[in-house]
């Protein structure tokens, strides 16, 4: 097998300023994209992340404490969401791992009877550079997913991003149509891969609970001022471009008490202004193919 | 006190007697000016087969397994989208533009380059990878390639040098006078320039700064974006006040994937939207601050 493509050699560079500028349908001007995360952290292997360090600095397993902060979310903060987006009418992106249909079939089942969209977020939640096969465990997360929500998911987000150099050629050839791991634009790109092109959307690793909440400690009023300064300047731009805002949520963080009303706020301040779609990524996709040229 | 002496090139103390800024003869701008204020923008191609210089997201359960792909794209953005938002801020404030970068990203961003040609920007050297230069297999060979890289895109060698991570062996300033650089912006230890000795002739160091700058402040200290408008306005009063007599230089350094990111533009627009107003304040590049100081203030011993 010949070397895997490095990322420069999917997608050559390419400025923003030099793009034809995208256009959204009738007035509207920028594309507000929620991507909710809902993993399972197997109670055997070590916790994908840490809030207070083990007395002695050396994590034990099992680490308990770590388990239960995570599994709040899936028992009590999932439904602070759940509530917030039925709500809003909002049908978000729920990147899940495939796992979740079997460990969580209540949070699983809430999640697609809400019309959610289905994105293939690995079978359970670590890095994708220790899967043995990460073809087969793409396949087994696609196929899980498909069986219990009816639908084969269109898109990926890796666990924490997390790609090795051959994971998008295993994507596309899984019938993954669009990936979220590539944070390098604003706008949807089309990168190459050895089973056809895949398209990426505008993710976000800068308006995301872990990086401001989990590993920049930022007060939790932080995420709404950020989120205000995002949309703000995205929405200025999207004067001129289509412009498209993700906000990357998870349930143990953003839906902990004293965080859920910040969340809640970002919402109130994004409605009020004209031509913001809600969209999923599933419909970005759609609407980013119908495109004249895609953009490079 | 007497520290071991290295065996090549030499100690810190040996280049720059300790000199307290109290004492020193009053520097003069042209005009009433009283400071200079320096702008850099970091411009730098990561190697996605390579540790990555800085990261934003940790992996699933720590460890740093390669390639690191969501960092890498957080770097690019900064290359694709949000270099083109600060540009916009040195557009609209006439803010003359040092672009610090590195050797392989001239050849990797042409349209950056273009850009800052077509503004006349300053170009100065950043190693030829983002690579700390301790770890760079020959110095010499690395600070050369940058060079020529940088003279044939823009058809002007590179008169200024500020190492990856400001990052040096005990011989970099040694090999930057040999190599014809007349300043290295990689000492941040005044705010007024400093003559520094090498084995040859004396090289300038130019005030740069670890303190508004935008790595140390968002990524090391996780400041919120705002507190990078707030430092830059109180360094900027500070220095303003201290120069009542003798000229001081403050420099504001920033990356594009951190201060071109959406959310944090609007703070770096604000500290040029305050203090480009003042009539008594010089907006240079780092050549323009040499070429001032080798004029007005002391000879190199």
């Amino acid at each position: 097998m010949s070397t895997p493509m490095i990322p420069r050699e999917r997608a050559d560079y390419s400025a923003i300023v030099d793009r034809p500028p995208l256009k959204l349908p009738g007035k509207a001007r920028i594309v507000f994209w929620t991507i909710v995360n809902y993993e399972v952290w197997d109670i055997g292997k070590p916790m994908a992340r840490q809030l207070l360090p083990a007395p002695t600095g050396v994590p034990l397993m099992p680490d308990v404490v770590h388990w239960g902060f995570h599994e709040y979310g899936m028992r009590v903060g999932c439904w602070r969401f759940f509530e917030l987006f039925a709500k809003l009418g909002i049908k978000p992106t729920l990147s899940a791992n495939a796992r979740i249909c079997e460990d969580y079939p209540r949070v699983a089942e809430a999640a697609r009877d809400a019309g959610w969209e289905f994105m293939g977020h690995a079978y359970e939640q670590g890095p994708i550079h220790k899967e043995p096969d990460q073809a087969a465990m793409i396949k087994r997360t696609m196929d899980i997913m498909e069986k219990f929500a009816g639908k084969r998911p269109v898109g990926w987000l890796g666990p924490g991003l997390t790609q090795t150099l051959e994971t998008p050629d295993l994507l596309a050839a899984a019938g993954v149509k669009y990936i979220g791991d590539w944070v390098y634009d604003d706008e949807p790109t089309t990168i190459k891969t050895t089973n056809g092109p895949l398209v990426t959307l505008p993710y976000t690793i800068e308006l995301n609970d872990i990086p401001v909440m989990l590993i920049q400690h930022h007060n939790s009023d932080y995420l709404l001022k950020m989120a205000i300064d995002q949309f703000d300047r995205l929405y200025a731009e999207s004067a001129h471009r289509a412009k498209f805002c993700a906000l990357a949520i998870h349930p143990y963080i953003s839906g902990q008490p004293h965080r859920i009303k910040y969340l809640e706020a970002i919402y109130d301040y994004v409605n009020k202004h004209d031509g913001v779609l809600h969209w999923n990524g599933e419909q970005m996709l759609d609407w980013y193919n119908q495109q004249p040229k895609a953009a490079p | 006190m007497n520290f071991p002496k290295p065996p090549v090139g030499m100690l810190p103390g040996d280049r720059v007697s300790y000199s307290p800024i109290v004492n020193r003869k009053p520097l003069k701008l042209p005009g009433k000016a009283r400071m200079v204020v320096w702008t850099i923008t970091n411009v730098e191609e990561w190697d996605p087969t390579q540790t990555l210089p800085r990261t934003v997201l940790t992996p699933p359960a720590g460890g740093s397994p390669m390639p690191d792909i969501p960092n890498w794209c957080w770097h690019e953005y900064g290359n694709r989208v949000g270099f083109w938002r600060l540009l916009q801020v040195y557009d609209e404030f006439k803010i003359p533009g040092v672009m610090n970068i590195n050797g392989v990203a001239v050849s990797a961003f042409p349209e950056m380059v273009k850009a800052c040609v077509e503004r006349k920007w300053e170009f100065i050297g950043h190693g030829y990878t983002q690579r700390n230069m301790q770890k760079v297999e020959n110095e010499r060979a690395d600070i050369k390639k940058c060079v020529g890289l940088i003279e044939k895109a823009t058809g002007k060698r590179p008169r200024g040098w500020l190492g990856p991570g400001l990052t040096e062996t005990w011989e970099t300033p040694d090999i930057l006078a040999e190599e014809g650089y007349d300043y290295v912006a990689d000492w941040v230890l005044d705010d007024q320039p400093v003559w520094m000795k090498t084995r040859s002739k004396p090289i300038l160091n130019i005030p740069y700064t670890q303190e508004c700058n935008d790595v140390a402040m968002m990524l090391i200290q996780h400041h919120k974006a705002n507190e990078f408008y707030e430092r830059a306005i109180d360094q900027f009063e500070q220095i303003y006040k201290d120069s009542k007599d003798s000229a001081r230089v403050m420099a504001i350094s920033v990356h594009p994937y951190i201060m071109g990111a959406p959310h944090r533009a609007k703070y770096f627009r604000a500290i040029f939207q305050k203090i480009r107003k003042k009539k008594d304040v010089l907006f240079w590049t780092g050549s323009q601050i040499a070429d001032w100081y080798k004029k007005v203030g002391p000879k190199a011993e």
